[in-house]
């Protein structure tokens, strides 16, 4: 087992002015965990992007070391067995239709002989406590599930480093708990060194043995312990209020009669009827995979349910698309889904173009841009902002439409403390004046919760309020 | 029998029928390829899909044939409507018994093509049913943001394009972090095999076929 060095990384984007990394220099020790941290944008994936040898580096943009070796000295073909990478995105990790199909693919190309795949296979998904998911399709599972799958692989290639970027954005937090156990483990007794990529320190300090930092500067910075305690008191789980069930009798702005949701032959909820009040923000928990994306697909349109949904009074299936569209509209959880244009500048033209109301002028753009540390960039591309930058703009451009009702579907994903204030600040003094209808959906709290009302949970197949106060249903 | 010789042989039969006017070398094709159905345990309501779906089209051809047509109207209209069900049955020998996993298995691993083109058309058949979500979805975020997006409109197609290019960059990607290599040796769990019992039956089944083309004296 080897440490890895990073020495005088200098790295940028043709398209950026400022450079990500600035002769950077840093050691990651072998056969430990090291929690890599920094705000959103400051190049973690990047960093692990370039360390797994996804990207290529130039020599005199510095050098990435295994142990005496550099990096662009291991053959392509061994690589993979000296670092695997997870990634953010649960979609984005499979070449192929089935879990098994995916495993035998990775075992393939590490020439593994035939006679010994099925035995390596099942190891790994029993390791991960996933057998059950043997001959499943992939896109069928959801978030948590291709998480553990592609961690699955990882164990099957048994590469030395593990790198993981982000690897819980989209996982719930029993599925959460469940991964870092088995990091642990791969560790502890498989000797593997663990570099993971997070802004979302809740729970990790006990786990890891190192905590590097990306800088403001461009450089990386291992935390001294002595530092530890203060630097993860900010992200320790606040406790979660204890939020009011909506009064009898308020306004209503969706209305649930026996709505039943499925996906393929799987039961996601069972017939519900409920209401949803006007003018207040709600928000929706539950594990991963329980069926919160696909009720958001169903308030839009975009799935098939059973039962009907109203919105204010008139079955949502009676009314025309274009017009309910202005009224009910989606924050998509990939940011790039919302996207239409190709600058930043465009894509706040057509925000604004087609906005609802008049709240948001020119003026106050620029504000909510510096707020959101998004300012001076708009001959930007959009895909080539970074992913939490993505967030931000897509959310703004959301707000400026101004749609009476707005569902968030993990408005929060990839985005640093710094941002989620900064954010649900933003939100706090826009909703004060257009009294928009919030509905989000969120494994994350931290920073989320002052701008709630109420608290839905979805669990066993069914959908209801948590909190204090009466309410039917 | 080997996926990429049954193509092989399916493409050859498709080609000569294409050419050829006789009906009952049609009928006979079909006659073999459902009995080859029946022998790969097809069930009935996939083969009763087969004989309707073709119905309506066959008929067309035919009494446009019968009625504009040129020449020996009837037995032109009668071949039109036999080769559209030879094709479908035909083809359907392949597409019902064969996965594309498998043929891209073959392609790889017999005809030695890149494994980088056999999985990436695997990949791309595996897209198909996201792509035609995927529109709808885009479709969904324009009119969310005042733009309604018709199937002519460029923008559709601009974004589409987009998210292609984009998963196609992921599939590259999440091919590499899970090891593979252009050009690299890999090893197969699945091995598609090539015997001479498939270069028999391609051969055998080209040879029998110019029989039925050029000596039998069909009717």
């Amino acid at each position: 087992m080897v440490a890895i060095a990073i020495e005088q990384l200098t790295y940028a984007y043709s398209a950026a002015q400022t450079p990500i990394f600035d002769h950077a220099t840093g050691t990651f020790p072998a056969n430990q965990f090291t929690l890599l941290t920094g705000p959103s944008g400051t190049g973690k994936s990047t960093l692990l992007e370039l360390m797994a040898g996804l990207m290529a580096l130039a020599p005199e943009q510095g050098t990435i070391r295994y142990g005496h070796q550099p990096l662009t000295a291991i053959p392509a073909g061994e690589r993979a067995k000296s670092v695997a990478m997870m990634f953010q995105n649960p979609n984005q990790q499979f070449a192929m239709d089935t879990v098994e199909n995916e495993l035998l693919f990775a075992l393939e190309n590490q020439q593994v002989a035939p006679d010994q795949m099925m035995a390596r296979l099942t190891a790994a998904l029993d390791f991960v406590g996933i057998r059950q998911l043997q001959h499943r399709i992939l896109t069928q599972l959801s978030g948590g599930e291709k998480q553990k799958v592609a961690l699955a692989v990882i164990v099957a290639m048994d590469s030395d480093v593990i790198l993981l970027d982000e690897p819980f954005a989209s996982v719930d937090p029993v599925a959460r708990a469940s991964l870092l156990k088995r990091l642990v483990t791969l560790r502890d007794q498989r000797h593997k060194t663990i570099i993971l990529a997070d802004h979302d320190l809740a729970g990790y300090a006990p786990l890891v043995d190192h905590v590097m930092q990306i800088t403001p500067a461009h450089q990386l910075r291992a935390l001294p312990r002595t530092d530890w305690p203060q630097f993860f008191a900010a992200f320790e789980a606040a406790h979660q209020p204890d939020w009011q069930r909506p009064a009898l009798g308020v306004e209503t702005v969706f209305n649930f009669q026996q709505l039943q949701l499925q996906q393929g032959r799987h039961v996601l909820l069972q017939p519900t009827d409920l209401q949803l009040p006007r003018h207040r923000n709600l928000l929706i928990t539950g594990a991963n995979g329980c069926g919160k994306s696909t009720l958001f697909e169903a308030l839009v349109r975009l799935s098939d349910y059973a039962g009907t949904i109203s919105y204010r009074g008139t079955d949502i299936q009676k009314i025309k698309r274009k017009r309910y569209a202005h009224h009910v509209a989606l924050l998509f959880q990939d940011a790039e889904t919302q996207f239409l244009n190709i600058t930043v500048a465009e894509e706040l033209a057509q925000s604004q173009k087609y906005a609802s109301g008049d709240y948001f002028t020119p003026e106050r753009i620029q504000t909510a841009l510096s707020q959101l540390n998004l300012a001076g960039r708009d001959d930007r591309v959009i895909y080539t902002l970074s992913e939490g930058q993505k967030k931000k703009l897509q959310i703004l451009l959301m707000l400026i439409i101004q749609s009476p009702v707005l569902l968030m579907d993990e408005p929060l994903k990839g985005l640093d403390l710094k941002s989620i204030h900064a954010l649900v600040a933003l939100l706090q003094t826009t909703l004060a004046v257009t009294h928009q209808t919030l509905i989000i959906i969120s494994h994350q709290l931290t920073g989320l919760t002052p701008l709630i009302d109420h608290h839905l949970h979805f669990e066993n197949h069914q959908l209801h309020y948590v909190g204090r106060g009466r309410h039917e249903s | 029998m080997n996926p990429s010789m049954k193509l092989a042989l399916l493409f050859v039969v498709a080609l000569e029928i294409s050419f050829t006017t006789i009906v009952s070398l049609n009928v006979a094709l079909i006659i073999i390829a459902l009995i080859y159905l029946l022998f790969k345990r097809t069930r009935l309501k996939t083969l009763g899909w087969l004989l309707l779906v073709p119905l309506l089209p066959a008929i067309g051809l035919w009494s446009t044939q019968y009625i504009n047509g040129t020449g020996d109207k009837t037995l032109m209209a009668w071949v039109l409507f036999t080769r559209i069900y030879a094709f479908v049955f035909t083809g359907a020998t392949f597409t019902l018994t064969t996965n594309i996993l498998q043929l891209a298995d073959s392609l790889e691993q017999n005809w030695h093509l890149p494994a980088k083109f056999a999985y990436g058309v695997l990949a791309a058949y595996n897209l198909i049913p996201k792509i035609k979500h995927e529109v709808e979805i885009i479709r969904a975020a324009g009119r969310m943001r005042g733009q309604t997006l018709s199937f002519w409109s460029p923008q559709l197609y601009f974004k589409a394009i987009l998210v292609s290019i984009n998963w196609s960059q992921n599939l590259a990607q999440a091919m590499r972090s899970h090891g593979f290599v252009e050009d690299a040796p890999r090893t197969h769990y699945r091995q598609i095999t090539l015997r001479r019992r498939d270069w028999a039956i391609l051969i055998g089944g080209i040879v029998l076929l110019q029989v039925g083309v050029f000596i039998i004296p069909w009717y």
